[in-house]
């Protein structure tokens, strides 16, 4: 007899079987590749999945141009080791107009630069399903999120028309106009991400090890100048800190915490011992109670 | 040693925890009144790694009696949820003991929300259903241990709240107690066990009670951990539902799924029960090498040593107890679509990987959950429990539920909307009658009748095979819509 699967093997199986029946009942998925760590579990997973074939779809990455320059390097290396297809789609009307997260409120530039240019890309493309590394322990209204969720026409979530999920089974016959979201780690957490990279010893951008960099305080996060296009509001100025990423996103709405983890065990000690969850990090989430939820329902991943 | 300090101590040792000792998922059942949100919350509060933002949150939110945190913000989800005051869909929570993951599973316990409590309950090891115990056993305790048996829960719990309401009282609890074991007799339990909760107060939840002093038993929370993990027991016949064939090379052809029972060596010898073809099993691979054997809950890929052309939708089993070829099937289902059953509308069956047209259904009887007594009925909508007759348009591989639960569960789905208007699971089944012995008014299409005309573009690879049967699914479905019986005989 084999010893008896852990919860890192159970949540592997149950991720590639999730793979496995979007990529046979879908007629076009892709995985959206976002570059950080919950990408990079669940590229990984997809080439467990498919295995001895590289997986059958391809990696779209919604850029909105204000990625930490690393993390831009990264996803063309990753893609490019893998030889997988990657597509890169900014939202040209987004840019024409300027928006930026400098200067514009967070849920609008939100709704242009991420939501929107989703919209976009898979309209453009023709996609009916895309992988998301979306996880339910995230925030509250993803805690009733689906494996397969659905989206009806102009991609718009309606909470109260998501199909029920039974047994391990799984339904992904679309209707008129729907196209599907599938989140094959519905059921990791933050916790597991890590482990899982530290047992598989997966890369991740180096942004989420500790180094010295140039930071800004603000409303109580630490900011990152990435380049040229942070501009310092009265009475900030830029300090040397030793800081890490706990979530990654655009530069200027993500925050960094102080760390001295400078390695994956680093970083695994941190967030099994960590008191608050990664979403503090994410500046967007804050604007207003339910606000996941409203993001969601106009589109948002 | 109490829940809280050993976790504390798996804090303070992380990389002792590099991967926990499997899973529990734990369904809780019961109204907003009996306190469930607040027993959940204060498990979650107690016993787990709940982060400084999430307990800030709960610090600000309203105060209830006693001036104790509100526990149930932490569980409830959805704005319109938590402005109505009510749970109505199923919320997923994930913490971490010393020595497991458990995932509560919450799902709404009203009436009107029976089939949310059907699809959350299909995914749980256990069930945790709650009861204030000042009312005691009401007859929706009685509904819920008919769903959850429904859907093949074997093991639950009855937490029996707001005993500090109740005057710690061990004859009422005892009480109780009596009337839970003498419902859960009625079912296919193998553990049922009640225990005295204050999930306010949070005595015996995860801290034993100061107040019951009579109470031996464990808490919930030990109690949960006892039960064993999900995965563990890899008891049953071994049964793997083909997703996907993949492919290296020439000498390569894997049939991709994961085992859904049992266990399978390298060597043993496997069937398709539909072609009743067998071969034995060559190679077990996986990305990270091949394996010796594999159980229940691996996703792996399977070479055998025969061509046996099987694709999506087959299912591999063990040769002694092997799945049945079915056509006619009895089921037990929950219809979970607001769109009532129409004879007239035509439904596909999606087993684990197959999709098949159904070409005849009947209800024949609605159970009453209250009383468990199944009366005649024709029709069904929302959250009705029904027996029905499936007939199924070409055979497929099915077995019973209480045999084999994964391959004896289906859904039933909506061709037009998509939707998944009800779950079922398979009580009774009809081997497929042999060929040529068809019912008389029974169109059978034919793998000739589409290779002239519909088909003629499509070649013998697998790909053209699978939209092949694709197209000939589609073609028995508008027939079957149009009130057309219909058989589908796609051997060649």
């Amino acid at each position: 007899m084999s010893a008896p699967l852990s919860h890192l093997d159970l949540l592997e199986a149950e991720s590639i079987h999730i793979f496995r029946e979007a990529a046979a009942q879908f007629r076009k998925p892709v995985l959206m590749y976002s570059i950080g760590k919950d990408s990079t579990v669940l590229l990984h997973l997809a080439r467990k999945a498919f295995f001895p074939e590289k997986p059958p779809f391809s990696l779209l990455h919604v850029d909105t141009t204000w990625k930490f320059r690393e993390m831009i390097a990264f996803r063309d290396k990753t893609a490019r080791d893998l030889g997988l297809e990657l597509i890169v789609h900014t939202n040209q009307d987004g840019l024409a107009r300027g928006i930026n997260p400098i200067d514009h409120a967070p849920s609008v530039y939100t709704d242009v630069m991420k939501t929107a240019a989703l919209k976009q890309a898979l309209d453009m493309h023709g996609f009916d399903a895309a992988f998301g590394g979306a996880r339910r322990d995230e925030e509250a209204s993803r805690a009733k999120e689906r494996v397969f969720s659905f989206r009806a026409a102009g991609h718009r979530w309606d909470p109260r028309k998501q199909r029920p999920e039974m047994w391990r089974l799984l339904n992904g016959r679309l209707g008129s106009g729907e196209t599907a979201r599938v989140f094959p780690l519905s059921n990791w957490t933050e916790k597991d991400v890590w482990r899982y990279l530290a047992r598989e010893k997966l890369d991740v951008v180096p942004l989420y090890f500790a180094a010295m960099r140039p930071t800004v305080e603000r409303n109580g996060q630490l900011l990152v100048v990435d380049d040229e296009r942070f501009k310092l509001k009265p009475g900030e100025h830029v300090e040397a800190r030793r800081v890490r990423f706990r979530t990654l996103g655009c530069y200027p709405l993500t925050a960094a915490v102080g760390s001295e983890a400078s390695d994956i065990e680093g970083v695994v000690a941190e967030t099994l011992a960590a008191r608050t969850s990664e979403r503090v990090g994410r500046l967007i989430d804050h604007d207003q109670s339910g606000a996941m939820e409203k993001k969601k329902q106009e589109g948002y991943f | 040693m109490t829940a809280l300090t050993r976790i504390n101590e798996a804090r303070s040792t992380p990389l002792a925890t590099g991967s926990l000792n499997g899973i529990l998922r734990v369904l809780t059942c019961g109204s907003v009144d009996d306190g469930k949100s607040t027993l959940i919350g204060r498990l979650l509060w107690d016993a787990s790694d709940l982060f400084d933002d999430q307990r800030a949150t709960l610090e600000r939110g309203r105060r209830i009696d006693g001036g104790h945190p509100d526990y149930s913000l932490l569980v409830d989800g959805l704005v319109a949820e938590r402005e109505q005051g009510i749970t109505i869909d199923i919320a997923w929570r994930y913490f971490d003991t010393a020595t497991r993951r458990f995932v509560v599973i919450d799902s709404p316990g009203h009436e009107q929300y029976t089939r949310n409590m059907a699809s959350g309950a299909s995914h749980a090891d256990v069930a945790i259903m709650l009861v204030d115990a000042r009312a005691g056993i009401k007859k929706q305790t009685k509904r819920h241990a008919a769903i959850l048996d429904l859907v093949g829960l074997k093991r639950v719990v009855l937490a029996v709240n707001k005993m500090d309401l109740a005057g710690w009282s061990e004859q009422r609890f005892r009480e109780i107690e009596r009337d839970f074991k003498a419902i859960a007799a009625r079912f296919h339990f193998d553990d049922a066990v009640a225990i005295p909760v204050s999930a306010a107060l949070g005595d015996n939840v995860a801290r034993p009670s100061d107040m019951m002093d009579w109470y031996r038993g464990p808490t919930l929370l030990s109690h949960l951990e006892s039960l064993p993990s999900r995965g563990a027991e890899a008891a049953g016949p071994f049964r793997m539902p083909v997703q996907t064939v993949l492919r290296q090379g020439v000498d390569f052809r894997g049939l991709a799924g994961t085992v859904s029972s049992g266990a399978i060596h390298v060597g043993d010898p496997v069937v398709d029960p539909v072609s009743g073809r067998a071969a034995n099993v060559k190679r077990i691979a996986t990305f990270d090498g091949d394996l010796q054997r594999a159980a229940v809950g691996q996703a792996i890929v399977l070479q055998l040593d025969a061509d046996i052309d099987m694709s999506r939708g087959a299912i591999l089993a063990a040769a002694e107890g092997r799945p049945h070829a079915a056509r006619d099937l009895d089921t037990h289902l929950v219809w979970l679509s607001d769109t009532p059953f129409d004879t007239d509308n035509g439904y596909l069956l999606r087993t684990a990987t197959d999709l098949v047209p159904v070409s005849a259904m009947e209800i024949t009887s609605r159970l009453d959950l209250e009383t468990l007594a199944e009366h005649p009925a024709s029709t069904c909508a929302a959250n009705d429990i029904v027996l029905a007759r499936i007939s199924l348009g070409r055979p497929t591989a099915l077995d019973l539920f209480l045999k084999a639960g994964e391959t004896g569960s289906f859904m039933l789905v909506d061709p037009i909307s998509g939707a998944t208007v009800a779950g079922g699971v398979v009580t009774e089944l009809a081997e497929a009658e042999p060929k040529g012995a068809r019912k008389a008014g029974v169109f059978v299409l034919s793998r000739d009748n589409l290779e002239c005309g519909l088909c003629a573009d499509l070649g013998g690879g697998a790909a053209d095979q699978v939209e092949f049967r694709r197209r000939a699914n589609e073609v028995a479905l508008l027939l079957s819509a149009a009130g057309i019986a219909v058989e589908l005989d796609l051997q060649s």
